[in-house]
């Protein structure tokens, strides 16, 4: 139970390193590459762990990023649930892709995820962006496999410390 | 197509039922939470207090950028800074120059206008404000700025820049504000070709590198470098501010009017310090037609 417990925490304090990095004033000319710490993070965890990340927490973590991010309340959490939910049901031949299959099915998701946004920047009436707003899903594909081993890492480095 | 599944939940519906019943709740909750934040007021009410409560998350957030600037302050050459210095006296005494010949000039703008028994010379004075932080979202033609209600902004005040018009304040909060900027799509200027008077509307293209003129005569006389200012009309944005200026002149549209592109001198997606025009000398001709 103490071992379970002790993961949660490494759950909640990777997804809060993630919600900072996105926060990160970048300068101009980086901003459209900055890819989607937030929900790249939580791919992670529900692609593998059984139960450290559920809808709730996603819809949690996602308000926590419209509030910092200034965006409207519950958009950011409506895709990140549906993010969760999309992992979460095709979890058991996602894990088993290897590492470029998977990346590729990392960037349908994102992609999905600008779809939903942009859906709701369209109902709002806001401008429309432009094609640079493709180019995140690319990066965060990009570089899932390094996040991949890196989460993987501090994982394992929790786990050895906490028997 | 259920999967065995251990965790134990979605007795009733299967694993995959429960799970579709749950995101399904979830939408319905996002979309109403969205919605009351468009319309409502206690949500954006609680976003305001949250965001105060997170006030140090930014300051947290920003901590590495301004360490980076501070180490760069300190390393930098004693050549590099005599230069810049030298510079710097040169641009200010080339901007003294014309600031004197501005101040003869408004006195004689000034005295003309008494003759003319006209309304008084528009003095403005301005507030400082700064960018407040970087959004998630870079295609969003709106900024948040540090200064709100307490500090008297209020709604459709306009902001420039060093260069020229960026926006006007849309929505005002306790101690930010939103400012729209003139490359939205949404957004029209009134302005006036500075070397020929003639009066049309800018609107925002939806890249801040260029704003739209598309109601000019065919006829009329536009060039390409022609400098663009505001008009005044709409009593929204002072008259006289710089706005951009011509980029390029389509005039083979096959329509009655030219396609006209400026490119604005404000650094619209750059810019980290603006200034908010105060509001009480902004309409000093509606305030005389009160009686």
């Amino acid at each position: 139970m103490k071992s379970r417990r002790e993961s949660r925490s490494v759950v909640l304090l990777t997804m809060i390193a993630a919600v900072l990095l996105s926060l990160l004033p970048l300068p101009d000319a980086l901003l459209p590459f900055s890819p989607y710490w937030v929900a790249m993070v939580v791919i992670y965890w529900a692609l593998e762990t059984e139960d450290m990340i559920g809808m709730g927490l996603a819809f949690l973590t996602g308000l926590l990023v419209d509030i910092l991010s200034g965006s409207l309340m519950g958009m950011h959490a409506l895709s990140l649930v549906v993010m969760v939910f999309l992992v979460k049901r095709f979890r058991y031949r996602l894990r088993f892709f290897p590492p470029w299959q998977q990346a590729i099915s990392v960037l349908g998701l994102l992609v999905n995820d600008r779809i939903i946004l942009i859906w709701i920047t369209a109902l709002l009436g806001e401008p429309m962006p432009t094609w640079k707003y493709w180019l995140a899903p690319l990066v965060g594909m990009a570089i899932w496999p390094w996040l991949f081993l890196l989460l993987d890492r501090i994982r394992a480095g929790m786990r050895q410390r906490s028997p | 197509m259920a999967h065995t599944d251990s965790s134990g939940s979605g007795h009733w519906f299967g694993e995959d039922g429960s799970r579709t019943a749950r995101l399904m709740m979830y939408i319905l909750l996002a979309i109403v939470l969205m919605f009351m934040d468009q319309h409502g007021r206690y949500v954006p009410r609680f976003r305001s207090a949250m965001e105060l409560a997170f006030e140090p998350v930014f300051h947290l957030v920003g901590w590495p950028t301004k360490v980076l600037q501070s180490i760069e302050q300190k390393t930098r050459a004693r050549a590099d800074l005599l230069s810049e210095n030298q510079l710097l006296r040169q641009s200010l005494l080339e901007t003294a120059g014309s600031v004197q010949t501005l101040a003869a000039l408004q006195q004689e703008n000034q005295r003309l206008r008494d003759l003319l028994k006209a309304t008084e010379g528009r003095t403005y004075q301005f507030r400082f404000a700064e960018m407040k932080r970087v959004t998630l979202d870079p295609f969003s033609h709106k900024i948040w700025i540090d200064r709100g209600v307490k500090e008297g902004v209020v709604v459709g005040q306009a902001v420039i820049d060093g260069l020229g018009i960026v926006g006007q304040v849309e929505d005002v909060h306790r101690h930010y504000s939103t400012v729209r900027l003139i490359s939205d799509p949404d957004h029209a200027l009134p302005v006036q070709i500075n070397r020929t008077g003639l009066r049309t509307v800018a609107y925002g293209s939806g890249e801040t590198s260029h704003l739209l003129m598309p109601n000019v005569p065919l006829q009329a006389d536009v060039r390409v470098g022609d400098v663009i200012v505001t008009s005044g009309l709409g009593d929204r944005f002072p008259p006289g501010f710089p706005v951009g200026e011509v980029e390029r002149v389509e005039r083979d549209t096959g329509g009655t009017f030219a396609a006209v592109y400026m490119r604005p001198f404000a650094a619209l997606d750059r810019g980290r310090e603006v200034l908010l025009i105060e509001p009480q000398f902004l309409e000093p001709a509606l305030q005389d037609e009160q009686p």
